[in-house]
């Protein structure tokens, strides 16, 4: 299947800067809500709301390193691909300016928009020839939902963070984030969108810290 | 009979009168029952028809209604679908709402005024609003496109929760009801398409549907019923709040008939209401229909004519009928009047009749009993001067004939004076005999030899036949009078030797004294008379008596409970017959 091919390019996008410039490590587990649904057969993840609040399902959270780092120079380039009528991934997180795009790998017109605070933005009906690729750049930190205009259950989330160290756990909810600086942090994990867990940590440079939510 | 006749008039009148009265009394009260029982009728009927029409009416406006409702119950699916809105409602973004809604529900808005025909099935929406997740309404970023609304008019659409089914409400235009405009609104859910939960409430207003515009039955005024106010546009404020009052009161009273009559303009009409928005969560509004009477006015008139000339009619034929029974049955009890009156005027003149004999009876007893007394005391002393004279020794002979006579003649006067004196006594009931036993043998013996004593006794024979101890009941001196007076007869009435025969025996229970003389018998054509007072038998002044004796005889015999009769009296030999009531042996 495609996914696993376009989850580690994303996993290459993610990590690839912060090899580079830090040394602290910080794994864990984050304890997720119980799902609903059974066995993940297709490890499709879907968007949900329940009540209001916007989660994975099955659950996935995003951790991340709470605090305000200089922008990394080059405006990191992430994509959503619309395929088989669903957004994947259906939960990105990246830094505020990142630009995000949005290939239709479907055979038929997506209307990809948003009315989230985060970003307004309508991309209007197009074909999956489309070029250049519709793209939007994320400058205000903030959960953005996506949604398409003709497929009503399309659902998306983009988590917009301050931060460039963040990572998706998996879904038993363990993540490892390398490359950290050294320093007192705030180390948060975004649940669902009414919840974002948070742990003081101190960062030491070549050192592994375990931190579990909660 | 005349006398009688006017009395018996006035009865009649009065018995015909009284039958007549309670006829009419009958008519008049079968009239009254049946006006009763038609006008109930009329009412009842009348208030069904109404009542009816007003459903029918009613229901007219729920299937309109409901199509409406359904219509835009599937718009609103339509709107959920759609994940602007979704995205509107569930990303925070309320703002874009009424932008992304626009395009789904620009043809509630459209088309300016539509045929009232059309209004029907159209779903011309005069606005429409959308509420939040707490039921508060969401303002519109521009007003003009979905139709504007006071403020506190919009308040008037939000809802304390967000319902689960529609809800039909009734706001008024404006806030304070002063306006008479109303608006019909519709409150659909909006379910989302995901979790199925109410994520907003979509309120649409319409302009209520107007039952006149269906209905055009002459008169009848509909209109609505919401929070106090009434809104019926024909009618002035005073009296549309005047009615309200009386709806409220009426719903207040949870009256399950749901209608009274009201009074206006001086036709009485009749009001039904019934509520449009049951269980709403808006405020509860009520259809009112307000119905002229003027219909069944018009009837009840015509039938109180119907049933009051069928009434005249029947007292007429009543009168006629009347008429002829009371003469019928009247002419018995006219009968019954006269002849009671008859019979009491006879009763009244025997009465009276027998009061003047009484009287005069009483008078003329009184009057014999005072002759007699005044009579007796002359009598005496005319004779006691008489028989001075008489004893004086140096009277002449022939004087002294003169004198003995006229001593004679007062002894007469004094008998007759007795004798009438006794029977006046009798007739005025003053002589009472006692019911003792007397010995008539005794008696009978004594007077014959008294009368054998005699001294101016012709000769006569005496043949008596007296068993001894025969006893009847009596007073002596009675029974006395009585043989006394029936010797002296037989001697008076008796020829020179002849004889006198007295016989007595008992028959039975009564004693039988028979005394028969010789001489000239009393003439057939007197002798039913003889028993009369002062009836002398045919006989001449020769024979003293003064036509007393037989009389009082009879009337003794009487006193006694006997009789007397005369026997016979014929071919020289004249005899009575006494018959005494026997004194028991006892006695005897």
């Amino acid at each position: 299947m495609d996914w696993r091919g376009l989850i580690s390019l994303n996993a290459v996008l993610i990590f690839a800067p912060i090899r580079l410039c830090a040394d602290a490590v910080v794994d864990g587990r984050v304890s997720l809500p119980k799902t609903h649904a059974g066995p993940v057969m297709a490890k499709r993840y879907e968007i949900v709301t329940r009540g209001g609040v916007l989660s994975t399902e099955p659950p996935l959270a995003v951790v991340y390193l709470d605090g305000s780092f200089s922008k990394s120079a080059l405006p990191s380039i992430k994509q959503v691909v619309q395929k088989d009528l669903a957004f994947v991934p259906s939960l990105l997180p990246v830094q505020v300016g990142s630009r995000v795009e949005f290939p239709n790998l479907d055979d038929t017109y997506h209307n990809i928009f948003s009315y989230s605070p985060a970003k307004r933005f309508d991309l209007g009906r197009y074909r999956p020839e489309e070029r250049p690729i519709p793209s939007e750049v994320f400058d205000k930190p903030g959960l953005v939902t996506l949604r398409c205009d003709i497929h009503e259950h399309m659902r998306g989330l983009i988590l917009v963070l301050d931060t460039p160290y963040f990572v998706v756990t998996d879904a038993a909810g363990q993540f490892r984030l390398t490359g950290l600086p050294a320093g007192h942090f705030t180390l948060k994990a975004w649940v669902d969108s009414k919840t974002t867990l948070e742990r003081s940590i101190e960062l030491k440079n070549g050192e592994i810290l375990h931190v579990s939510f909660p | 009979m005349i006398s009688t006749s006017s009395p018996n008039k006035r009865v009649m009148v009065g018995f015909r009168t009284k039958l007549l009265a309670a006829m009419m009394l009958v008519v008049s009260g079968l009239a009254a029952l049946g006006v009763y029982f038609a006008q109930r009728n009329v009412v009842a009927n009348t208030g069904r028809d109404l009542r009816q029409k007003f459903q029918a009416e009613l229901s007219w406006l729920h299937k309109v209604q409901e199509l409406r409702n359904a219509a835009l119950a599937e718009r609103c699916r339509a709107l959920a679908s759609k994940p602007r809105i979704h995205a509107a409602l569930e990303d925070n973004a309320p703002d874009l709402l009424y932008p992304s809604a626009k395009d789904e529900l620009r043809d509630l808005m459209e088309g300016q005024e539509p045929l009232p025909a059309a209004a029907a099935n159209s779903l011309h929406a005069r606005f429409y609003r959308f509420l939040d997740s707490n039921g508060s309404v969401l303002s519109a970023p521009n007003p003009k496109d979905v139709g504007e609304l006071d403020p506190a008019v919009e308040e008037q659409l939000a809802l304390k929760k967000l319902p689960e089914t529609q809800q039909i409400g009734y706001v008024s235009e404006s806030a304070n009801g002063a306006d008479d405009s109303i608006d019909e609104v519709v409150a659909v859910p909006i379910f989302s398409t995901e979790t199925g939960e109410v994520i907003s409430t979509l309120v649409v207003g319409f302009k209520p549907f107007e039952l006149e515009s269906k209905s055009e039955s002459a008169g009848m005024k509909s209109g609505l019923w919401v929070n106090g106010h009434l809104y019926l546009r024909s009618l002035q404020k005073s009296a549309q709040n005047d009615l309200a009052r009386q709806v409220r009161k009426a719903i207040a009273k949870r009256d399950r008939a749901q209608n009274f009559i009201v009074q206006m303009n001086g036709t009485p009409h009749l009001l039904f209401y019934k509520r449009l928005n049951p269980n709403s969560a808006f405020p509860a509004a009520y259809e009112a229909c307000l119905y002229p009477l003027t219909a069944r006015i018009a009837q009840l008139h015509r039938l109180r004519w119907q049933i009051g000339s069928a009434g005249v009619l029947l007292l007429f034929g009543g009168f006629v009928a009347s008429n002829f029974v009371a003469a019928r049955l009247s002419k018995p009890v006219e009968q019954l009047a006269v002849d009671s009156q008859t019979a009491r005027l006879q009763r009244k003149r025997v009465e009276a009749a027998l009061a003047s004999t009484s009287e005069k009876l009483q008078r003329s007893t009184r009057y014999s009993a005072d002759a007699s007394h005044q009579l007796k005391s002359p009598v005496t002393i005319l004779r006691i001067g008489l028989e001075t004279l008489l004893a004086r020794e140096d009277l002449k002979s022939e004087v002294y004939e003169e004198l003995s006579t006229l001593v004679h003649q007062t002894h007469r006067l004094a008998g007759v004076i007795d004798d009438l004196l006794l029977l006046s006594r009798m007739e005025a009931g003053h002589v009472e005999i006692a019911a003792e036993p007397v010995n008539l043998s005794l008696l009978i013996e004594e007077w014959l030899d008294d009368l054998s004593a005699v001294p101016d006794s012709i000769d006569v024979e005496i043949d008596k036949n007296i068993p001894p101890g025969l006893n009847v009941i009596g007073e002596k001196r009675y029974t006395s009078l009585i043989v006394q007076n029936l010797l002296e007869n037989a001697r008076k009435y008796n020829r020179p030797g002849g004889c006198i025969r007295v016989n007595a025996r008992q028959n039975g229970t009564h004693i039988l004294l028979s005394v028969g003389n010789t001489g000239r018998p009393i003439p057939p054509e007197a002798q039913p008379r003889i028993f009369d007072r002062f009836h002398r038998g045919g006989s001449g002044s020769a024979i003293s008596g003064h036509g007393l004796g037989l009389n009082l005889a009879r009337e003794l015999v009487r006193l006694h409970r006997g009789d007397i009769r005369l026997a016979s009296s014929e071919n020289d030999w004249t005899e009575f017959e006494v018959s005494f009531p026997v004194a028991q042996s006892a006695a005897g």
